[in-house]
């Protein structure tokens, strides 16, 4: 379904990434694992077109990516949630919900869009006319969560969604991303540690220094715990 | 009292230009971080064509006020052809860009001057004739204006609130790497904001002019009291803007009929100074984040 290969990228002279390669088939989750400032949130925003690779190829169904504008991306039905509270801080949250049907076919669909959000995070809808600035952390996140789902997803890419939030709140945001998956959705997730993908990931990748490591099995990787130890510290 | 409920409905016209005036500059300000030093220019441009459609042309006002609003638009996308396209995102665009709009505005100047002449003209109003209730004079063209552009802020406002378009403006201007990531065409919200904010500075010219006087540097006045306006309502909230034009407006006319014209602006000098001081977010604005 998504297939990088070979994507070298990164910032005026400081290179992130050296050749990275990673896939995500249909239905599958996958997480790639990392220590942070080692190009895990840099290869997400290659992929969402955001950033610009120096090199490599990014294929969504067969259909190259690298080149084309965040919108295409967006209307090719991947949906990337970014890092931290990246939500209209001004806007309600019935606003914010509603920016992520911004593609006309979903904003027609629009009322149906926020009836399954609602669903799946009930404190939006009792917060719906509320300024999302006012929201706490968590229910930030289930946000910038929710108003992904608003579109026409098929690949759903999620930077670190644990990022900040108390322990708790962690539980509850990753309990919600595992029914979302369940639907069928592809999944592509990072995060800098193993502690909440178990039970999720169907394949891992460890990425140091702008490079992937290691690939395998949910199963096996996240069971040795000398190499995690290793790479994740 | 008839003097009271004069400068009453003086701070109401007056409130309502400067409202489709600094909507423009907070819409621009909001979305692209940019100080448009040039939104004076497209103002007297504004004039300028609606002069030339009604006096020289001899059409209708309403065509007139169209004409305006067209131009401007188009001088409004040619800044962003000139100023925004080759610099937004690159190093220095703080003050790059409003040095650039203040060039833009000066070539602008220039250029109506070499077609027009220096003098002063004086633009004829779209109805001629007044009423007068207890002492207090209401011109025809006054409620054309007043109307006018209460419907167009209204419009305005909930444009930006209910449609599609509208919210995807307000959402770049608050977090533009979400923005892009919704599928929003970043590029054409720009573009629909400076065409939208010229065109309405276009049209306050164009009928601020037959009551004001039209000449080519006629523009940089009432820009100066768009931007204490602007920066009044907090800096890119659209509600704070048009709430803050009235009452500058108001504090305007009252200044004009109790202490003289001469007072009108060191007063509201005085009063941005003393506001800046006490509530430097302004009106409506947030401290530390991003608005509209």
């Amino acid at each position: 379904m998504l297939r990088v290969s070979d994507i070298s990228a990164g910032y005026d002279a400081a290179q992130v990434l050296h050749g990275v390669s990673i896939r995500v088939d249909a239905g599958e989750s996958v997480v790639v694992l990392g220590p942070n400032g080692h190009g895990k949130t840099t290869l997400l925003r290659v992929i969402s077109g955001l950033v610009r690779p120096t090199g490599g190829s990014v294929q969504f169904e067969g259909e190259e990516l690298v080149g084309r504008k965040p919108e295409d991306v967006v209307a090719a039905g991947i949906v990337h949630i970014p890092q931290g509270d990246l939500v209209f801080p001004m806007m309600t949250v019935r606003e914010n919900l509603l920016m992520g049907a911004y593609r006309r076919g979903a904003w027609k669909v629009r009322k149906d869009g926020l009836d399954r959000v609602y669903a799946l995070f009930p404190p939006l809808k009792e917060r719906s006319g509320q300024l999302a600035r006012s929201l706490s952390g968590g229910e930030r996140r289930m946000l910038a969560i929710g108003r992904g789902l608003m579109g026409d997803v098929k690949l759903l890419i999620v930077d670190e969604p644990s990022l900040g939030l108390a322990p708790q709140v962690i539980e509850d945001v990753y309990a919600a991303i595992k029914d979302i998956t369940r639907e069928g959705l592809a999944l592509l997730l990072v995060d800098e540690s193993a502690n909440h993908v178990e039970g999720m990931a169907d394949r891992v990748y460890l990425m140091e220094t702008g490079e992937i490591r290691r690939e395998g099995n949910a199963a096996d990787l996240l069971g040795d715990e000398a190499l995690l130890s290793t790479y994740l510290g | 009292m008839g003097q009271l409920l004069q400068a009453v409905w003086g701070g109401l016209v007056f409130g309502s230009v400067y409202g489709l005036m600094a909507v423009g500059l907070t819409l621009i300000w909001g979305s692209l971080n940019l100080l448009n030093l040039a939104h004076g220019g497209i103002y007297v441009a504004g004039g300028y064509v609606a002069y030339t459609l009604m006096v020289s042309l001899g059409f209708g006002a309403v065509f007139a006020f169209a004409g305006a609003m067209l131009v401007s638009a188009a001088l409004g996308l040619v800044l962003y052809a000139v100023v925004v396209v080759p610099m937004l995102g690159k190093p220095g665009w703080d003050n790059a860009s409003w040095i650039a709009t203040v060039a833009v505005s000066l070539v602008l100047e220039s250029a109506l001057l070499l077609v027009y002449g220096p003098e002063v003209r004086a633009m004829p109003a779209a109805i001629d004739g007044a009423f007068v209730v207890d002492q207090v004079v209401f011109r025809y063209q006054a409620i054309l204006v007043c109307g006018v552009a209460v419907v167009l802020l209204v419009l305005l406002h909930l444009f930006l609130k209910t449609s599609r378009f509208g919210l995807a403006i307000r959402a770049v201007s608050q977090q533009m790497d979400a923005s892009r990531l919704m599928g929003i065409p970043v590029a054409l919200v720009f573009l629909i904001v400076m065409g939208v904010s010229a065109s309405l500075s276009g049209l306050a010219g164009a009928m601020l002019t037959s009551i004001l006087a039209l000449s080519p540097t006629a523009g940089f006045v009432p820009m100066l009291k768009a931007l204490v306006v602007t920066i009044f309502g907090g800096m890119g909230s659209v509600k704070g803007t048009i709430v803050a034009a009235y009452i500058i407006g108001l504090l305007e006319a009252f200044v004009q009929a109790f202490a003289g014209v001469a007072w009108s602006l060191p007063a509201l000098f005085l009063f941005i100074i003393a506001v800046l001081l006490v509530r430097p977010q302004g009106l409506f604005g947030t401290p530390e984040l991003q608005r509209l």
